[in-house]
């Protein structure tokens, strides 16, 4: 088994004339990993996960996908991954329990009752197990689905965009499911436009803008290379205390989230002390003061200088 | 074989729960049937309002009028001699009305006593040319009027006629011969309606997609939703078949013929529904494209209407369509026992849905470019 489940080099897209839906990327995912692809709507990534799924040829560039070159040998590996594609909707005219049992037969596999059970409340739907599918909301349409693509016992688990759509509360369960999958040892590649959902669930994370991947590696590390590392949040300082961080030289702006606070980013740790002790000794009126890493999302607002939401770009 | 016995199982399931797609394999027929029945089992006993003015002051006029109500063909009404018989007609919107001239007897008379008078004495048939009772109102009065002739002359009818029924058994009534219609229509409009649906269905649902990252192969998957269509559409066959003959007291019969016409209509169809699936993108495209493909080839493949009746180019659309030869086999084994003809005919539907499974399994594609 090679130390990395997904290795893909060079990897192109191209529809003619001119549309460029992956531009030469490349990245590798580790054994027992959440990968995620950030980006907005139309970034590549789901061509991208198409192409390693086999269901798009590519351009150009090689694939390996659990030891397999996705272009040959696809077949050898198709019962080892597992899938749930974009806006996934289960067959609304089967229960549950008849789904994954289908879906078994999909893939040769005989499956007890008991293991169908298990595999029903692996995704916490026991009690909704016997309600036909329509039935179900929509987090729970999303956990069938991750059942079914987990039917297959798989190694490698592609989710295209598992809770775009969702509420926040099904969204934090369905990352609850998704780490337990993980922790049980399956790799994981999720896409994703939610920065929130990258940070808390990806051990690696590949942001996708046009085509092209613009930054790669652990949350944590992208922070640090793309953000201004802390930020000092003056709460409810408000516009007086921007104005007056200006008339000091000090480089501040006003929280778009609550235009109450102040923040003012610090690069590098060793002017943090120094800093504080400048703004605690000003004449700012504030309630409160505390330090805060920065986001994904500013890492995303700094390189590519806009705002997403909902997988649109903003100005 | 087990991922098409499942796919089959699954499939069925599905459609089963579904409460339209029930009531089009198995209640429309049935319906179909017996409204059917109630219009077309009573034809030859009901009879037609004849309204009828006789302005005749001798006995001729009398007996014309009896004459036509011996026919049985029509409840005799009488216009009161006093109404001007043009507006009589335009007031009651009568497509239809029979005038006897004053005189009609006194004319009569002259004729017979001087032969040197010539001219026919006339009955008027007013009426809308364009209407089938017209038609059968100009019949029956000319046969009175000939019946007149023949007494008057007293002369006697020597060359007449006698109907025979063409079938083995002369119990058979127009209920036999629609239903072969109304079962190849069936076996049409849930193959293809449905199956065009379903791929429509299949694809923006990415259920197409995921299907493609299991073990299961595009012809599995066609050869099973033919086996689900023949199984179901052979039990509407039986119920259909059973309620007409209840019903209607039918007397055509099922024959191992009709259940391997059924079975081959079912593959032919459902690869047209999938073939025509590979062009739709979404379900509103697919029942656009489904009706404009299957009406017409329900009126004009004789399900309802004997093709003789229809013009010499529509005889020559019907030739090419599938659906006539299904019917005209059904109707070849259910009806006339003729299982060497609906073998012909069996052999055209499959030889057709044949190339449809052919092309649908080519052009499908469950990936994208």
């Amino acid at each position: 088994m090679p130390d990395n489940i997904v290795e893909v080099k060079n990897l192109v897209k191209h529809y003619p004339p001119d549309v460029k839906a992956v531009d030469d990327i490349s990245f590798s995912i580790g054994k027992g990993q959440i990968f995620s692809m950030l980006g907005p709507n139309g970034a590549g990534k789901t061509t991208t996960v198409e192409i390693l799924e086999g269901l798009r040829n590519p351009t150009s560039g090689s694939a390996r996908v659990l030891g397999a070159d996705i272009f040959k040998d696809y077949s050898k590996i198709r019962g080892r991954v597992g899938t749930l594609p974009q806006n996934f909707e289960p067959f609304d005219l089967l229960k549950p329990t008849e789904a994954v049992h289908y879906w078994a037969a999909m893939y040769d596999l005989k499956i007890t009752k008991t293991e169908v059970n298990r595999l029903i409340e692996s995704v916490n739907l026991t009690e909704r197990k016997n309600l036909m599918s329509k039935k179900l909301s929509g987090g729970e349409k999303r956990k069938l689905g991750i059942a079914l693509s987990l039917v297959n016992n798989p190694e490698l688990l592609f989710l295209d965009e598992p809770t775009t759509g969702l509420d926040p509360r099904a969204r934090r369960d369905l990352w609850n499911l998704i780490t337990v999958i993980r922790d049980k040892g399956t790799t994981i590649f999720l896409t994703t436009h939610y920065l929130d959902e990258a940070e808390k669930l990806a051990n690696d994370v590949a942001v996708m803008h046009r085509g092209k991947i613009i930054a790669q590696g652990r949350p944590d590390e992208l922070v640090d290379r793309y953000g201004s590392s802390t930020i000092i949040v003056l709460e409810g300082a408000g516009r007086a205390g921007f104005e007056k961080l200006g008339k000091m030289n000090i480089k501040a702006s006003i929280d778009e989230m609550d235009d109450r606070n102040v923040l003012v980013p610090v690069k590098k740790h060793s002017e943090m002390k120094s800093m504080m002790a400048t703004l605690a000794n000003s004449d700012i009126t504030m309630e409160d003061i505390y330090t805060r890493r920065e986001t994904l999302e500013d890492v995303f607002l700094n390189l590519i200088g806009k705002k997403m939401e909902d997988g649109v770009l903003k100005e | 074989m087990s991922r098409l016995i499942s796919d089959v199982i699954s499939f069925g399931r599905q459609y089963l729960r579904s409460k339209v797609g029930l009531f089009f394999a198995l209640i429309f027929p049935i319906l179909l049937i017996l409204v059917f029945g109630a219009i077309f089992s009573g034809m030859g006993n009901s009879k037609i309002d004849l309204h009828v003015q006789d302005l005749d002051l001798g006995p001729r006029g009398g007996n014309f009028t009896r004459a036509m109500n011996q026919t049985n063909a029509f409840n005799i009404i009488e216009i009161p001699v006093n109404e001007d018989i043009n507006e009589y007609i335009k007031n009651k919107s009568l497509t239809v009305a029979v005038l006897v001239p004053e005189n009609f007897s006194a004319e009569i008379e002259l004729r017979l006593t001087s032969p040197n008078t010539t001219g026919l004495v006339n009955v008027i048939v007013y009426g809308d040319k364009s209407k089938t009772t017209y038609s059968m109102v100009t019949g029956a009065t000319e046969a009175v009027t000939n019946g007149m002739n023949f007494d008057l002359a007293r002369a006697r009818p020597i060359v007449g006629l006698v109907g025979k029924s063409i079938t083995e058994n002369s119990k058979f009534n127009y209920m036999d011969f629609y239903l072969p219609g109304i079962i190849g229509m069936t076996v049409m409009t849930n193959a293809l309606f449905a199956m065009t649906a379903n791929c429509a269905e299949y694809r923006q649902r990415n259920y197409f997609k995921l299907l493609a990252t299991t073990n299961i192969k595009k012809w599995e998957w066609l050869v099973s939703k033919f086996i689900f269509y023949a199984l179901l559409l052979s039990v509407a066959l039986v119920l259909t078949f059973l309620v007409g003959r209840m019903a209607w007291d039918m007397q055509s019969i099922l024959t191992p013929m009709a259940f391997a016409l059924i079975a081959v209509g079912a593959f032919t169809f459902t690869a047209m529904g999938m073939l025509l699936g590979v062009f739709i993108k979404d379900p509103e495209g697919a029942s656009a494209i489904a009706n404009a493909v299957g009406f017409p080839m329900m009126f004009l493949s004789g399900s309802f209407f004997p093709l003789e009746i229809m013009p010499g180019y529509l005889q020559s659309i019907a030739g090419v369509l599938p659906l006539t030869y299904l019917n005209n086999g059904l109707r070849d084994t259910m009806v006339y026992f003729n299982d060497g003809g609906a073998l012909v005919n069996l052999g055209v539907v499959f030889v057709v849905g044949l190339i449809f499974f052919v092309l649908a399994s080519r052009l499908m594609s469950w990936k994208e470019k």
